[in-house]
This record gives structure tokens, sequence and C-alpha cells, in this order.
């Protein structure tokens, strides 16, 4: 056997021998290097400029343009006091302007000044997207950073390209409320609908009835008018010919008031209430146990979330995530009424996470967001992770946080089975607990933890497929990996769903985890389908046969984007052949999670959404070199 | 009438080698392609499997050899990411776990060492290879359970040697390009319009010739017939068995290694799932190409000529668009013409024997 094994190891010496030898007879690749290596060697170049106008710490000037103000109209204190602590805790000079009487021509004009100031970033009230289009888009083309709040529909609704619009999510509103209502079952729900034929109403209403349908639960949408009298009359005769009906939803005080008396009435109770907004008359009953909830949306964090969206863009090119960032529906419920914000309150927070800075380096990013956002905001913070990838190890953390009783906890729940009955400890012990980097949401986890700060990955699909496709296409293809892994089939439902509303075929296409086996199989798909002129990869596994098969081809002028980023795909996005790269921003997963407790333990501001995203993060050929500089750090 | 003897001679001869019925598959599947499927016949497809059994093509004959000494190896998918990860870092010297603690172990690797990162890529894999061989002779535990057992294991240590993560670099060495560099003084040929031919399929054609005279033309090619024909008849014969059986696991991990350093040179890119299914792949090619489960019977060129057959029907399923099957569903069909080709070689084979 010794002589066998002396054999061999002979025999690869040889084989080894031999590499090296013909390695120096071939001196034509040898020549081809210098070549090669040049983007290699600029990329210092392109990094050092941005590197000097870019310190993350510096002070920055923000402009708030809003149609309304604090000195005439009481809802916009709110908004203003989170404006201004966000730019305390963010350290952000801001100036507010604001016209002294509701008047959207002088808003614009404020615009137009605000531009001329030339500030770091600009956010602003979209309340006419036709007469605010002109002055906004010289911002843009100033290359100053615009974010929308409180008022406007996104930008894509909007159709002027701002980053995000920061307001109620009317749908989701309407659909965690009945999500809420009917958790205990009930038998038949109705949204009493003041305005039938107003967009965001209707909304409301088609959010609470799809969650009841999916359930089960027959639902539908009662009109009712401006005239309380007649609102009662409408709604007592429905319940009479609807006497199964048991769960109510009215869309802001004035359903709310009529329903109060249709109550009073009938001398009914027991059925479940939710409604849109507050009031007096709503947090009275909300205290009583009549309503069940009020739909906040948040204007306090309408400003604070306004201020630190734009810090984000402008100090470290992380980009928010979807054209819309929820800032409710935020549910009010006894307990919230019962509590007062105290800002000034000392906040402990402990971070539980499966991963650490110390043997996985993706996890500094999230750590210096983490510990970044715990200076800013005054929050004392204990990181505990296990000293390698142990979840029976990270479960026994999660019971160690809940036993030192701090005023929050954020974990991973990298295992919802596993780590659930831990979670429930905490929650059940009053301390509130969000979710950041894996895990799936309350609802799909099935742990009522606030929120789960992490990638949406359909959107993340979406999303890109619309930029692929922003300037046409003919034949989409997702080339996924792994078909049948949750997370990768949503990135490519969301793609293909993006071409196909715009009226271009795509479909997935499988790969395998054989790189030149890939490369052959998307070569034989082009051949097949020679129109295919957009393609979306999952990461660098895809990319990577992706950049072979283009090469092999000879191919140019395809659109391509990727999720993920990598040293060969930066490279493919620096010279132009890649589009664009999907982040899920790892930085903005641990910030965000302090932000959110911070503002639930000190402001009462609660979480909008079941999944908080932080990604899409797009990087594109405008951001590749702020994220390369930051690589490590911020990104 | 004697020139119509040697001819049915020969024919007979061909008809008793173990790749007849792989061939026949082959060539058959080849013509019916080659008429009805589009875009089949050009330079372009053709090119791209060759390329692409350029690398599955070494994990099919390790298996193969295996197989015929009846035995088959689970464990090749972190045999290759093994050297795949070994070859990258050494080669580019780049930051990370194996770089960093070579040069705590005083080795000269930094800036990258071509030498080593061969040697190391193709040792570790070997020496995977001859746990796995020294675990099913000592413990006599079935292949199966020992290499299931072994896969999970060399898939936690490359987690450990990668540090968990994907490995990728945009640094072109020409090291890279012997291996597995594209040609183009014979893809720039006017008669070969859409070729990409690389130079792993020269590596692959040379191993494959050196694989066939050791299993043919060597003492321990015979043992390893001997051992997959019957252990207990080898062993009256004085064959070795247990040292047998370890060197072909140990041949096997080399060929694991040289597919993971064959790798890597193309796509500059490794990671711990790398080739995650392969040895799935490589025995279907195996049993494909004309080997017997059961041992004792099977070729290096068989082996070659299955994991072409399966390539070739991927591709000819992609590029038919068969208007039912997406575009994310074709293995379904190649399955089904697995077990086909198998049919027809068990056919030709009872035939022969009979």
């Amino acid at each position: 056997m010794k002589k066998k094994s002396l054999k061999f190891v002979v025999l690869s010496v040889i084989i080894m021998l031999l590499a090296a030898c013909t390695q120096q007879a071939t001196p034509e690749p040898a020549a081809e290097q210098p070549a090669a290596e040049q983007p290699a060697a600029e990329q210092p170049a392109v990094e050092q400029p941005a590197a000097e106008t870019l310190d993350p710490n510096r002070e920055l000037n923000i402009i708030a343009v809003q149609h309304a103000e604090c000195s005439w109209d009481s809802f916009w204190c709110t908004v203003q006091a989170g404006i201004e602590q966000s730019a305390k805790d963010n350290n952000v000079n801001v100036t507010i302007l604001a016209p002294d009487e509701f008047d959207l021509d002088k808003t614009a004009s404020l615009i137009e000044q605000a531009v001329a100031a030339n500030p770091d970033a600009i956010m602003l009230t979209v309340t006419d997207s036709v007469l605010f289009k002109e002055p906004i888009m010289k911002a843009i083309n100033a290359g100053i950073p615009v974010i929308a709040y409180n008022s406007g529909n996104g930008p894509i609704v909007d159709d002027i390209p701002y980053y995000t619009y920061l307001g109620q999510d009317e749908y989701q509103g309407g659909y965690l409320g009945g999500m809420r209502l009917i958790a205990d079952g009930g038998t038949r729900g109705v949204c009493i609908n003041q305005q039938v034929g107003h967009a965001g109403l209707d909304k409301r209403c088609k959010g609470f009835v799809d969650a009841l349908t999916e359930k089960g639960i027959e639902a539908e949408v009662l009109a009712i008018t401006d005239d309380p009298a007649e609102s009662t009359t409408i709604i007592s005769d429905y319940y009479a010919a609807n006497p199964t009906t048991d769960i109510f939803m009215t869309l802001g005080p004035n359903g709310a008031n009529p329903f109060y008396v249709f109550l009073e009435n009938e001398g009914l109770s027991g059925v479940k209430h939710g409604t849109f907004d507050l009031s007096p008359e709503i947090n009275a009953n909300i205290t009583s146990g009549v309503t069940m909830f009020g739909i906040d949306q948040q204007p306090f964090l309408q400003g604070y979330g306004g201020i630190t969206t734009l810090a984000m863009i402008v100090r470290y090119g992380i980009l928010p995530a979807l054209p819309v960032t929820a800032t409710g529906p935020g549910f009010v419920d006894a307990a919230m009424l019962a509590s007062t914000p105290d800002p000034e309150a000392a906040v402990k927070v402990i971070a539980v996470q499966h991963a650490e800075c110390s043997w996985d380096s993706f996890w500094c990013v999230v750590q210096n967001g983490i510990n970044t956002a715990a200076a800013n905001m005054n929050v004392d913070v204990d990181i505990l992770a296990p000293d390698e990838f142990d979840l029976d190890k990270t479960a026994s953390l999660i019971e160690q946080a809940v036993a030192a009783n701090p005023d929050a906890i954020m974990l991973t729940v990298t295992d919802s089975v596993l780590f659930k009955e831990p979670i429930m400890k905490a929650i059940n012990a009053g301390i509130p607990v969000i979710a950041y980097n894996s895990g799936n949401g309350p609802i799909v986890d099935d742990i009522p933890y606030y929120t789960y700060l992490g990638q949406d990955e359909y959107q993340g699909g979406y999303l890109g497929g619309m930029r692929l496709i922003a300037d046409g296409g003919t034949r989409g293809v997702c080339i996924n990996q792994q078909v049948g892994h949750a997370g990768l089939d949503k990135r490519c439902k969301g793609f293909v769903d993006a071409l196909t509303e715009k009226g271009i075929e795509a479909e997935v296409l499988a790969i395998t985890d054989d790189p030149a086996e890939s490369t052959t199989i998307i070569s034989d798909y082009y051949a097949a389908n020679p129109t295919t002129d957009i393609f979306m990869t999952l990461g660098p596994n895809g990319a990577n046969p992706f950049y072979v098969f283009l090469e092999n081809e000879g191919l140019s002028g395809v659109k391509h984007g990727t999720f993920d980023l990598s040293p060969e795909i930066n490279a493919n996005i620096a010279s132009g052949v890649t589009m664009f790269g999907i982040d899920q921003q790892p930085f903005l997963q641990g910030y965000g999670g302090i932000q959110a407790l911070n503002l639930l333990v000190r402001y009462g501001v609660v979480p909008a959404l079941p999944v908080t995203p932080t990604g899409p993060g797009f990087v594109t050929l405008d951001n590749l070199s702020v994220v390369e500089t930051l690589a490590g750090e911020y990104r | 009438m004697k020139k119509n003897n040697t001819y049915s001679a020969i024919l007979r001869h061909f008809a008793n080698s173990p790749i007849a019925g792989p061939l026949l598959t082959f060539v058959l599947v080849f013509i019916i392609f080659l008429i009805f499927v589009p875009n089949f016949a050009s330079w372009r497809t053709i090119s791209g499997i060759i390329t692409a059994v350029s690398i599955s093509g070494f994990v099919s004959m390790g298996i193969t050899i295996l197989m015929i000494a009846g035995e088959f190896d689970l464990s090749v998918a972190p045999m290759i990411a093994m050297s795949g990860y070994l070859f990258g870092t050494i080669s580019t010297g780049a930051d990370s776990v194996i770089v960093n603690t070579l040069l705590k172990m005083g080795l000269p690797v930094e800036g990258g060492n071509l030498g080593l990162a061969i040697f190391a890529a193709l040792l570790a894999p070997s020496i995977m290879g001859s746990i796995n061989g020294l675990l099913l002779v000592f413990t006599r535990i079935p292949s199966f359970i020992v290499t299931l057992g072994t896969r999970q294991i060399y898939r936690g240590v490359v987690w450990i040697v990668a540090g968990g993560v994907l490995f990728q670099t945009i640094e072109t060495l020409p090291l890279y390009d012997v291996f597995n560099g594209r040609i183009d003084i014979i893809n720039k040929l006017p008669f070969l319009k859409g070729a990409n031919f690389r130079s792993a399929m020269f590596w692959m054609v040379g191993v494959a010739i050196l694989f066939q005279f050791i299993l043919v033309r060597t003492r321990f090619g015979n043992h390893i017939f001997a051992v997959g024909g019957g252990e207990g008849a080898a062993n009256a014969q004085g064959v070795r068995v247990n040292r047998t059986k370890v060197m072909a696991y140990i041949l096997n991990g080399l060929l694991a290694g040289m597919a993971g350093i064959i790798s890597f040179s193309q796509f500059k890119s490794v990671r711990v799932a790398e080739q995650a299914g392969i040895e799935l792949t490589a025995i279907a090619a195996s049993v494909v190409g004309g080997a017997l489960l059961t041992g004792g019977y099977g070729s290096v060129w068989g082996a070659i000529i299955g994991i072409l057959i399966i390539n070739m029907l991927r591709s000819g399923v992609i590029l038919l668009k068969v208007p039912f099957i997406s575009a994310d569903n074709f293995p379904a069909v190649v399955g089904v013409t697995i077990i086909a080709a198998v049919i027809i070689n068990n056919y030709l084979r009872n035939r022969s024997t009979s």
C-alpha cells in the first residue's frame, strides 16, 4: 500500500510539473495579462476623489419644504417635531420652509428657493404632482437627492423620479387591520366607507375585504354619506339585513361617529370594531374596549424617517428600498393610549444575532449600523452572538437577553421554530421585539414580533425588472440557480410579473451548481430564444456563468441586472455591462432596527408593516464608487 | 468472403465492448438532434457541450473507476469545492482563511504561489478520497452510507476553510488559461463560426487516455475489475482488495481535484455549495456510459460518452423549446432519457452475452 501511495504522489507531482512547464511554454496568454489588469489598476483612481468628498460623519444641510406649518395647522407640529428630533439625532442642520397660509403656488416657489440654496438634500410634500414637477426636476437635475413626505403617491404614480414617498400604506392599513379584527375568528365583515370613489379610502376597504376573504370570511363595502343621521340609519338597516355581521371597519371619525350611535341604538356589544385615524371619541372607545384600534399614519415618523432616509442616501449611498416607505398603519390600542411618550427616557436594547463581526465580516456592517444608531440616538446597546454558528446557543442567548429585562430586543429569526419559545418569553414579558437580517415577518414566522427588517425579495425582482425595461425590450429571462428556493423564486416572480405587466414576454431559466453546465444552458436558451435582450441573475453564482456566456457569444447591448455584489459584478457595473446589483443594505438593517425600537419605546411610534424592507438597494454606476469606498464598514 | 468475415469479427468485437450501447445511443441521438433540433448543428452548441463536459467529465471518470470496483462516492462535490478554494486562493495569494493560515505556517504564498496551488488542490481531495476508502475498508459500512456521511462532513470542512464566503477573483493569471482558457486560434477559424473551444478539453482527453491505459493495460487496472467482479474471487486470485479500493478512492479524489482546478480556471469563482448534485449526474453518466451499479463492468470512454449524452440531451431539450416544458423544468426530460439509455445498454449487453 505504501508503494502505491508513493506512486500516486509521484504521479501528482508529475502532473503538477507538467502544468508548470506548459505554463512557461505558453507565453501568449501572458501578454494578455497587463491589459486585463487595467480595470483593477484604475479602481483606486476612481475611489480616491469619492473618498475625499464623502466623509460619512460630516454635518449635512437639509431643507424641508411643506405646504403647511405648525403655527397654523397643529397636525404639522408632530411632523416638525419628528424632523427636528431626527436632525438632532443624525447630526443634520435642517431648515423648514412653508407658506404662511395654504398656497400651492407659493409652496412651489419655496421649492425653487430651496434648490437655489444648494443643500445636501431636500424633502418635500408633493401636494400637487403636476404643479411641483418642474421645481422638483430642477433639484434632481442639480444632483440634489429628493424625497417626499406626508403628501404624494410615490415616484412612479407621481411620475417624478424622487427616491421615495414616506406616508401611509392605505391598502396595508385595511389589510392588516382586517387581520387583527379576525384574529379570534368572525362570521361577516363590513367596511363602512363615507366616500366611495375616493382612491385612498377605496384602497383601505379593498385591503380589509381582501384580508377577510383570504380567511374565508364574507366581507363587503357599505357606502354611507356625509349626513351622520342618514349614515346611522344605513348602518342600522344593513345590520338588520345581515344580522351575522360581527366585524366592522370605519375609515375615520366621520364613519366611526355614526357607528357608535348605531351601537348605542341597538344596545349592541361584543362585535369587533377597528377604525382609521384617532379622535377624542375614538380614543375614549379604544380605552373602554369598544374599539380594538385606531390606525394612525404616524406623522412623527414621516418627519423623523424623512431626515434619516436622506442622511443614509447622502452619507452612505444607502437608498430607500421601495417607491413608497410606509409610516403607517400605526396601530394605536388601549395600552398605547395609556402610555405617554418620554423622549428623555433611558433606553437599553439587547441585540441577539446568529453571527458576529469577529468571525463573519458581513456582520461588521450590520453591527456598525447598530452602534452608529445607538450613539446617534443615545441608546444603550449590547450585542450578543455565539462564537461560532450555533442555533441552540443563539436561542439560549435570547433567553439570556430576556432575563436581563431590557427595554427592547432585536434579534435574527434564523430558525422560526427553534426561536419561537424564547421570543415568546420576551413578548409575554412585555418586551418589544423586532427581527433583523434573518426572518420572514411576524405573519409567516408565526411569532407576533413587531416587524422584520430585511430585503423584500419580490420587490427586488419587480423593481429590477422595471429598471431593465425602462427603455423597452423584447424578451426577458430570470436565471435561477436554485428553482424551489422560496426567496429566489420570489425574486424571479417579481421580475416576470414586471415584464408581463408591460407586455414583454418573460420566463424563468433553471441553471445548476455547475458553472460550465450553466453557461451551456444559458447559451442554449439564447440560441433557442435569440430575441432575449433582458437578463436577470440572482447573485454571483448566476452572474458568473452569464458573463462567460456573454464572452463566448461576443454579445453586447443586452440589458443585465443582478442581485448582490461581488468583485466580478462590481467590475461589470463599472464597465457598463451590468446595469445594477441589488444590495440588501445590511447597515440599514442594524441602523433601522435601533431606530425602530427607539421610536417605539420613546415616542410610541410603531413599525407600519410586518416587513420593513432595507432592500432592494440598487447599486449602479452612479453610486458604485461610494459603495466600494464604504465597503466593509457601511456597505 | 474473407473480407466479410473480418467485418463481422470487428462487429462482434464491438458488440462485446462495454461502450457499444452508449456509443450507439450517442450516435443515434446526435444524428436525430442534428436533423430535427434547430440550432443544434452549430459549433456554438457543440463546443458548449464539450466545454461543459470538460469539467463534469473528470468526475464521471472517477466515479466510473469506483463503480467498476463496485463502489461509488457521494462526496465529490465538496472535494471539488475544496480544490477550487485551495487553487483559487493560493494562486492569487488573496486575503482568505487559507492564505492567512499558510502565511502563519511560514509558507511562501504571499502574492500567489502557482506550484503550491496546484499541489494543494490535487492533494487535499486525494486525502479526502483516501479517508472515504479507509473508512469503507475498515468499518465495512457500504460506500453509500460512508460517503453520504463524509459528504456532509466535507461540506462542513470546506465551509470552515472557505470562511463561509464565496471566493472570487478578477485577476487573470496565464495559468488559468493553461488549464481552461479559450483557444482563440481554433475558435477564430472561419469554418468554426461561433465556436468556444477551451483548453480544458485537451486535459480531459489526455487524462482519459491515461486512465483508460491504467484500467486496461496495468495490473492495478485488472485488480479494479477483479475487485468489482467479486471480492471473494479477487481475493482467491491474490488481489489485495482493500488496497485496490482505497487506491480507487484516491484516484477519484484526484480527479475531483482536477475538476476543481479546471472549473476555477474558467470561472474564477468558487463557493461552498460548488457543484452540489454532480455526484448523481456522474453516477448517471457512468450508468448511461455502460457501467454497472453492481461493479466489474464499465469503461473510461463510456463515462465520457455518458456525460456527453446527458449534456447533449439537455441542450436538445432547451433548444427544442417544447411548448409544455418551461425553461425551468427541462431536467425532467433528461431523467426520462437516462432511463431509456440504460434500457438500450442492457438490451445490447444481454444480446452480446447470450
